[in-house]
């Protein structure tokens, strides 16, 4: 009997994911995702992420625990363009869960609205970790935020038509908040206009099309490819010719190099993160935007 | 309700016409008839060229009404017309109509690659993914000598096959001829968390067991894995695993086989067999989270064969139709700060394993078998300094299984260079040490990977 009720307990214990059966269980990749799904499920979704914002999207390590939470999932929101390559599709796998595997109902995928940006046309390894469907971080531009709650959106009354009223109205309040936060982005960075900016991974493509700043290269050799001395050489060469006002590292690439070549080349060097949660200021989606534009433009108007 | 486009105008025209009469009377008193009279045909001018404008403005409204009324929706509902009236969106300007052009001609000139690329590929959509993977070793063996090893060129081709499951092979071409290193069917939509796998495949035993030889960490399998499980642990059967649905990590597999190891020799794979002398394996593994950074994996695994058919090695007889126990207890540390995983990082791996069978300790004409239990471990620690250099040191000590000759000892220093993710260079040196032999050994491998690529789970 004392056996029997040690059983029960322990499995009880471990057993506890039940507190939450009611409400809808989502497994988001980002935070930017997660934040934008509690903000159009409300109290009927609980979301995890799986990177916490300080992860490189390309090297988030495959840990099984996430294989758990995935398997609970009812539905799984990605950043789509195969940006979750290097973890997601064997993670699914692991998590044996036929409703969020690719293309099933449950794998809502956030790019399907966006119109990517550097879509290859012609895919070669000789040209670096290509993404053949485009760049994949377009979550850092505002506009295809709100194309990627669209997505979700639709993603979850797909999944749950009885509650696609509810959605619909989360996602217009949050859309109206976005278009006031990009109202005042568009007017706040002016400045950014022209300016000409070098990032470590072609992480910044969007931000700089949103902000009318021109990408001038990368320090990567290629997207994915660490960089050679003479690549460098290169890259400076060119950044003092095209006179170049910043360099960005994405604060999850190492330090040193960046700095050399922002001190090189007389550029300001400039630390953002690339998802919500990447640092303590950026607790959401709007607050990370809002963070990366007021610190591009502190670096371009000759601030810290 | 929405107003008449026509009623506006005229309104205007008529108070511009009462407004300049009124005016017209009140200034009639201190003024001479003549100057009255050309203010009155001023005026009368003035009010010409207005109606004249305001009779272009009509016009143009109506061509515009013409032009641009929607035609009635089919499916609006006929109950509510004053409704669908109210709602419907203004009419857009001759401008609005140019600006959605314009956008609509840039986006589809921005998402023209794309669209093309997707053509250029369609013929192919429900080819699998292929991949292969050449690796080849430059070696110097103190006692043997130098050699250009074409260690292998690997094709990996990968599909879903329907919806309910997915398959892979893997063919290896070697200098003995082309195999058939894996070909297996795994189900994707069994419920109950339930995984099945058949075919043949790498059987869930242990964790580098299961890595083809390009991707183990250092050049060569260590020595304990080849002797005890008879390198990779390949097998031909049939895999049930299961994920337990707890909020821990916890999975059980379990496995029949003919045999495993691709170069166990002790066993028969091409024969029928007794159920008795299938191999058997339960494999209960998890994963403990000790925070955002620092993890293990751990896993137990047991390999049964109730009978093992007589067979002789090195001149030496086992099996005895008695069992063969292969037990393997696998450790696996990681330390991968987050923010840095790509090029930080920390790696401990360690393999204890014991086997227990029946050896002829006699001699051919007066067998005396005994149980002989061996142990083996390899242990490695590798770090992760930057995106390109992993330097690692592994440790390999066995017993021999039979225990009639010494233990075999190496220590393994190496050092890995990723060139990229998909190619890389690495040097080792092995000191190996067993009681008839010590040497020196010195290895350069280069591997690279051509085509589809996976990040496995398994290889993790």
């Amino acid at each position: 009997m004392k056996r029997s009720l040690l059983i029960i307990t322990v499995l009880s214990i471990l057993c506890s994911g039940a507190h939450a059966a009611d409400k809808i269980r989502v497994v988001t990749t980002i935070p930017d995702l997660a934040d934008m799904t509690r903000q159009i499920g409300g109290d009927l979704v609980e979301v995890n992420s799986i990177a916490t914002g300080v992860e490189d999207i390309h090297a988030v390590p495959m840990k099984p625990s996430f294989a758990v939470l995935l398997n609970k999932a009812d539905v799984v929101v990605l950043l789509g363009l195969e940006a979750e390559h290097a973890f997601l599709p064997a993670l699914l796998e692991a998590a044996r869960n036929p409703r969020i595997l690719r293309d099933a109902p449950g794998y809502i995928d956030a790019s399907v609205y966006i119109t990517p940006l550097e879509v290859p046309s012609r895919i070669d390894r000789a040209l670096g970790d290509q993404h053949p469907m485009g760049n994949p971080h377009y979550n850092v531009d505002p506009v295809m935020g709100k194309a990627a709650a669209r997505a979700i959106a639709d993603g979850l009354s797909r999944n749950y038509p009885e509650h696609a009223a509810t959605f619909k109205q989360n996602l217009d309040r949050y859309l109206a908040k976005l278009d006031a936060a990009i109202a005042r982005w568009e007017a706040e960075a002016a400045p950014l206009k022209g300016k000409k900016l070098v990032s470590y991974h072609p992480d910044l493509v969007y931000f700089a099309e949103r902000f009318g700043m021109e990408p001038e290269g990368t320090i990567e050799i290629r997207a994915g490819v660490d960089p050679t001395p003479g690549h460098i050489a290169e890259l400076e060469e060119r950044m003092r010719r095209e006179k170049v006002d910043i360099v960005v590292r994405e604060l999850h690439y190492p330090a040193g190099l960046a700095e050399t070549v922002a001190q090189a080349t007389g550029a300001k060097l400039v630390e953002l993160p690339v998802m919500a949660g990447g640092s303590p200021e950026t607790r959401d989606y709007i607050s990370f935007i809002d963070y990366n534009v007021r610190t591009m433009l502190k670096a371009v108007q000759g601030g810290a | 309700m929405r107003s008449n486009g026509r009623s506006r105008p005229l309104t205007r025209a008529g108070l511009a016409l009462i407004i300049v009469l009124l005016l017209g009377v009140a200034r009639t008193d201190g003024q001479s008839v003549e100057e009255l009279q050309q203010e009155l045909k001023a005026m009368k001018t003035q009010l010409q060229q207005l109606q004249k404008k305001m009779e272009k403005q009509e016009e143009l409204i109506e061509t515009l009404s013409k032009q641009k009324t929607p035609a009635p929706a089919l499916a609006a509902p006929a109950a509510a017309p004053t409704a669908a009236v109210v709602a419907a969106p203004p009419t857009p300007s001759a401008e609005q109509e140019q600006l959605e052009k314009r956008v609509t001609e840039n986006i589809i000139q921005k998402i023209q690659p794309s669209l093309a690329a997707a053509n250029k590929t369609f013929p192919a959509q429900f080819n699998p993914a292929i991949g292969l993977i050449i690796d080849t070793v430059g070696s110097y063996q103190e006692n043997g000598g130098g050699n250009f090893e074409f260690r292998s060129a690997e094709i990996g081709i990968s599909a879903n096959i329907d919806p309910f499951a997915r398959g892979y092979a893997i063919f290896n071409g070697t200098n003995d001829g082309v195999e058939v290193e894996e070909a297996a069917i795994v189900t994707t939509s069994l419920p109950y968390n339930l995984t099945v796998k058949g075919g043949r495949f790498f059987a869930d035993f242990g964790r580098l067991s299961k890595f083809h030889d390009h991707d183990l960490p250092f050049v060569n399998r260590p020595q304990v894995l080849d002797t005890f499980v008879g390198g990779e642990s390949q097998a031909d059967g049939v895999e049930l695993s299961y994920l337990a649905p707890l909020d821990q990590y916890l999975t059980l597999t379990l496995g029949a086989y003919n045999k495993m190891g691709a170069d166990n020799t002790q066993v028969d794979n091409n024969v029928p067999r007794a159920l008795s002398r299938f191999t058997y394996l339960v494999h209960p593994a998890t994963f403990i989270n000790l925070n955002d950074s620092n993890s293990i994996d751990l896993g137990l695994n047991l390999a049964y064969t109730p009978r093992v058919e007589t067979f002789t090695t090195d001149d030496m007889e086992a099996g005895n139709n008695k069992g063969r126990y292969l037990a393997d207890l696998d450790i696996t540390f990681r330390y991968v700060p987050l923010s840095q995983a790509q090029y930080r990082g920390l790696i401990w791996g360690t393999e204890l394993l014991f086997n227990g069978e029946d050896w002829n300790v006699g001699d051919q004409e007066t067998p005396v078998f005994h149980s002989e239990g061996a142990f083996g471990v390899y242990s490695y620690l590798e770090a992760r300094l930057t995106r390109r250099y992993y330097p690692g040191f592994m440790f390999n000590w066995q017993q021999a299984l039979d225990r009639q000759q010494g233990d075999v000892t190496t220590y393994n220093p190496y050092f890995t260079i990723w060139l990229s993710e998909f190619q890389r260079l690495r040097l080792q040196y092995t000191y190996f040490t067993a009681p008839s032999d010590h040497q020196s050994q010195f290895f350069l491998q280069w591997t690279a990977v051509l085509g589809s690529h996976v990040h496995g789970f398994r290889d993790r």
